[in-house]
């Protein structure tokens, strides 16, 4: 049994975990760069998420630049957009030269989310999950998407390279996150979802393994797109969860996962959740809870992310609608999800 | 065309789908020296190549690492034939103006439409990332296109869409062009809604897409 089997069942109920972050920026009317530089207000907008939305794993905002940035690459920083890395220097492995003595940990930036969890580690009745970069999306930061994409075939070399060298610097983060109070961490990769199957398992899927295996704590990996393809790649990493996106048909894949490996997922952040009819999210939500009925490794969650401008009142109507199970302990002290209506 | 020509014809369209990028320009430059005109290599090696490439990624018997290779390997071929194509006086397909939206610097998925689009026939005009309402309106003026196709991978970018269209409306260039919408927080329905002429899921269907829309 894996780290996020045993917390489900310590927790008691199906857990209900859509991936709340910038939204709490809204509630406190603060922009997305405040909170992604400052731990107190991002603790604040994760606080108030958490008051209205009380979800059961609590998340910070999502941010894939928070390493490559304390790598020191220059990072574009909008008001109230995503973080945008703008450079993506690594073209040979001897540039990586200038990052080996790097201390990521001293980044103020990274320092922040560290705050961050930290801030909220004593929050009851939830679990608390950070987020990190994935490998081989660390290194297609390093290198440029097109760049890293291409040279897994023309390059391999370079890419085990920079793909190692950004595991590492993924470990000293994860371990760090745990440290600071996370129960685990959810690691993102959605540069993988560029590869074939053969190339995930050799660019990423042995990192993630890696990272897996080495942390103290739940591992989740969460890559975005259409990843059916990818899903026996993705399984065979060892992780405890697989959150994936929302073009994943869950109920025509779920009986192909092992039930070992926790499916999270998938209502589409945009599509349903950004969509101005509170009705459409509890369908889309009453759907896909009774294509996934019986199944015990399912967390109801989102495909990705919310958006900053999703509707307050479309994730209240989603943690309702989701709540109307319930998850009693069956004979042998497992959990399996059953209809209350 | 006798069976050399036809020999010559698919091995340029084999190296494309082996993405060999360091031997295409010979195989190119020998094609022509043979005999070949331009616009035949363009249209029965390097557009079908292209299309089974991109067939073979709907299927899932393709991945984006070797898609762009073959992408690249037809830009290396079509450095040598545009020229000749011009010279030929051989107009293409359609021009298209592409570009990724205001801030966001995504740029994966909008070079592969446009190698996509390259590749069946269009002149690109590839405005890069971060591309602001006005660059697009002066692209348009300058270009002249058949299309705008705008890319956006982020949600908190994709709302820009609607300024462009909105800008292209104001500057009383909308009615001339078909604005095709792409990238993966994407949908038909925000394509409807932003008022956009197409949504294209991917690559090879925004080729398909735009060759239906002019009616190629």
């Amino acid at each position: 049994m894996n780290a996020l089997q045993r917390w489900i069942i310590e927790f008691g109920h199906p857990p209900v975990a859509p991936l709340i972050g910038y939204p709490g920026a809204r509630l406190t009317e603060t922009t997305l760069r405040q909170n992604l530089s400052d731990a107190e207000t991002q603790t604040q907008s994760i606080l108030a998420a958490h008051k209205r939305w009380p979800a059961d794993i609590i998340l910070p905002m999502m941010d894939l630049s928070v390493e490559v940035g304390a790598l020191g690459l220059s990072v574009r920083f909008p008001d109230n957009e995503s973080p945008t890395v703008e450079e993506h220097p690594i073209r040979q492995a001897s540039d990586l030269d200038r990052f080996r003595n790097t201390d990521i940990l001293t980044d103020p930036r990274l320092q922040s989310f560290l705050r961050t969890l930290s801030n909220l580690s004593d929050l009851p009745d939830a679990a608390l999950c950070a987020y990190v970069v994935g490998p081989f999306t660390l290194a297609g930061l390093l290198m440029g998407a097109s760049e890293i994409a291409m040279a897994t075939i023309r390059n391999r070399d370079l890419v085990h390279q920079v793909v190692a060298f950004a595991a590492r610097v993924v470990e000293v983060y994860a371990v760090e996150c745990i440290a600071a109070g996370a129960d685990g961490v959810i690691i993102l990769e959605p540069t993988a979802t560029l590869l074939s199957p053969a190339a995930l398992e050799e660019f990423s899927g042995r990192h993630v393994a890696g990272l897996a295996e080495q942390l103290e704590g739940i591992s989740i990996l969460h890559v975005c797109g259409q990843t059916t393809a990818l899903l026996d790649a993705m399984c065979n990493t060892g992780v405890d969860g697989l959150s994936l996106d929302a073009p994943v048909n869950f109920p025509g894949i779920i009986d192909h996962v092992p039930s070992s490996v926790i499916m999270i997922g998938n209502v589409d952040p945009v599509r349903v959740m950004g969509t101005d009819d509170t009705g459409e999210v509890q369908a889309e939500v009453e759907r896909l809870r009774a294509g996934m009925a019986g199944h015990r490794n399912f967390i109801l969650s989102t495909g990705c992310d919310l958006p900053l401008e999703t509707p307050p009142e479309n994730i209240d109507t989603f943690l309702i609608t989701a709540r109307q199970v319930n998850h009693p302990a069956d004979d042998d002290g497992n959990q399996h999800c059953e209809e209350t209506t | 065309m006798n069976d050399t020509k036809r020999e010559r014809l698919a091995g340029i369209q084999q190296a494309v789908l082996a993405g060999d990028m360091d031997g295409i320009q010979d195989l190119v430059t020998a094609a022509l020296a043979a005999g070949l005109e331009p616009d035949t290599i363009l249209s029965e090696a390097l557009t079908p190549a292209m299309a089974i490439v991109g067939d073979d990624y709907e299927k899932g018997e393709r991945f984006v690492p070797e898609m762009l290779i073959s992408a690249e390997t037809m830009k290396m071929a079509l450095e040598i034939l545009h020229p000749l194509l011009k010279e030929d006086g051989i107009a293409p397909v359609g021009v298209v103006v592409i570009g990724t939206v205001e801030g966001d610097l995504h740029d994966i998925g909008k070079d592969l439409v446009a190698m996509m689009l390259e590749g069946a026939g269009f002149r690109v005009e590839n405005l890069g990332v971060d591309v602001s309402p006005a660059a697009f309106v002066e692209a348009v003026r300058t270009h002249r296109p058949n299309f705008v196709a705008m890319s956006a991978l982020l949600t908190t970018t994709m709302v820009n869409m609607q300024a462009i269209i909105e800008a292209l409306c104001e500057a009383g260039l909308r009615d001339d062009i078909r604005v095709i919408v792409g990238g993966a927080p994407l949908s038909q329905e925000f394509a409807d809604r932003i008022g956009a002429d197409g949504f294209a899921a991917d690559a090879a269907s925004a080729a398909r897409l735009a060759k239906t829309l002019i009616g190629a």
